[in-house]
């Protein structure tokens, strides 16, 4: 946007089936939780944040009211919308729960196809050790 | 400025026009007669083919042109006699530029707008001419089309008008000076009270821009629709029969029972293209009726309209 406003990196995928307001919430709220939005961020204006996005400004007031209602956004009249502070808890349960969401849909896979509590165990400490010596090798390499 | 929400918030109710059974008749066009109403704080975006009533739309609002029935603008009732100085509140910018205008150049045409609006801010004139980089010192008659253009929109928007009529804004403008003006009108209406109607047929600047599309074909709305909304629920759906084919007669029988079907056609061997504005309803008669559907798209400004003035031209 020209005006020097912030720009927030939501992706709309109009192939989806959710509405519009939705997609935009979803992901203004995992940026938030996240941490990656910080708190006192002033996001962009409804108007701007609407032609960035390509929808209509009745869609973002949706969103941004929304997410003031969760307290994750707060308004000042005349300075605009800001990332609210948000406590440590609500940040780590985000970031745990699309940790559980993940596991839960990796022992979902295992129970259709019989494995039993042993191999998945089994499964999880390869997996683990295999993507952890991965991720360190990877720093190494960048040092 | 705010940048907030409450800006936008108050005024989602009220409507910047409405309009009961109001009619032109003139030169042998008609529009009319129309009933809608174009909610106030947002941008409605009039799109239609050439010759649809876009511009006579306008010319009734500023009452230009002869108003039958019933026609509000900015909560005063259009009449004869009714206060001049609603005029005052409104900008407007016409498709193409008043020839009487033509030795006149911006600034001079600036000092006599000047005059006239009570809210004219010199402050502003000499911002949004910087920001277009428009010529001040040339006739306006020796401008090329999109530098005339860059100064008809300055001179229009520097008395802040509640009220923005934009007939064809972008026409002759190159890209980069689209751009800003893009960006103005997002900043005019950041304030929150303002209303911008502006009619156009490049999709990119309904996408960006509006709140709300208005369709219009032969001097007939169409309808007025809220823009995601409209991408949201109208679907072109390929569909099949569970068992045997989909002919003829179930596009034709679709067309007609099926909930928010507004178009259908035989697409190839046993199966049916169909066009929905109401996907939800649509996909449950489908399935409850036997049929499977095989892909469903969104669909683009132009195959909406294409399919309204399909249905509309059904129903004359």
């Amino acid at each position: 946007m020209g005006r020097g406003g912030l720009w927030i990196p939501v992706h709309i995928d109009e192939n989806r089936p959710e509405p519009l307001y939705h997609q935009v919430e979803v992901q203004l709220r995992g940026l938030i939780l996240s941490g990656q939005l910080a708190e006192g961020t002033l996001l962009p204006s409804i108007r701007e944040f609407a032609a960035d996005l390509r929808c209509s400004a009745i869609t973002v007031r949706r969103v941004y009211q929304d997410l003031e209602n969760e307290g994750l956004l707060r308004t000042r009249q005349g300075t605009g919308t800001f990332v609210a502070g948000i406590d440590q808890s609500a940040r780590d349960e985000f970031r745990l729960g699309r940790v559980v969401e993940a596991f839960e849909r990796a022992v979902e896979t295992g129970l259709q196809l019989q494995c039993s509590r042993e191999e998945m165990e089994r499964i999880w400490r390869e997996a683990y050790a295999r993507k952890k010596a991965e991720a360190d090798g990877d720093k190494g390499e960048q040092r | 400025m705010n940048r907030g929400t409450q800006g936008l918030t108050h005024a989602e109710t009220d409507s910047a026009v409405t309009l009961k059974g109001a009619a032109v008749r003139q030169d042998g066009f008609a529009l009319g007669p129309l009933d809608l109403s174009v909610p106030a704080g947002m941008v409605t975006a009039i799109v239609g083919p050439y010759g649809s009533g876009k511009s006579t739309l306008m010319r009734l609002l500023l009452r230009l042109a002869p108003c039958e029935g019933e026609a509000t603008v900015l909560g005063q009732r259009l009449a004869p006699d009714s206060d001049v100085r609603l005029r005052e509140r409104i900008g407007f910018v016409s498709e193409l530029p008043h020839a009487y205008e033509n030795h006149l150049t911006a600034d001079e045409k600036a000092r006599f707008a000047s005059l006239w609006y009570p809210g004219w801010s010199w402050d502003r004139y000499e911002r949004l001419m910087r920001a277009f980089d428009a010529d001040r010192t040339k006739k306006l008659g020796k401008l090329s089309k999109g530098m005339r253009r860059k100064a008809e929109l300055a001179v229009a928007m520097a008395h802040d008008p509640e009220l923005l009529l934009l007939d064809e804004p972008s026409s002759g403008l190159d890209p980069s000076a689209w751009k800003i003006l893009l960006d103005e009108l997002t900043r005019y209406m950041d304030q929150g009270d303002r209303t911008l109607i502006f009619a156009t047929h490049i999709t990119e600047e309904v996408r960006r821009l509006a709140d709300y599309v208005l369709f219009m074909h032969r001097g007939r709305c169409l309808g007025l629709y809220e823009k995601d909304r409209l991408f949201e629920a109208w679907r072109v759906l390929a569909v099949q029969r569970v068992e045997g084919t989909a002919g003829r007669e179930d596009a034709a029988r679709l067309l007609k029972q099926a909930p928010g079907v507004q178009g259908a056609q035989e697409a190839g061997p046993g199966i049916c293209r169909i066009e929905t504005d109401a996907l939800e309803e649509t996909e449950a008669y489908l399935l409850s009726a036997g049929y499977r559907i095989l892909s469903s798209q969104r669909m683009e400004l132009e195959e909406i309209m294409a399919c309204l003035v399909r249905k509309g031209e059904a129903g004359r």
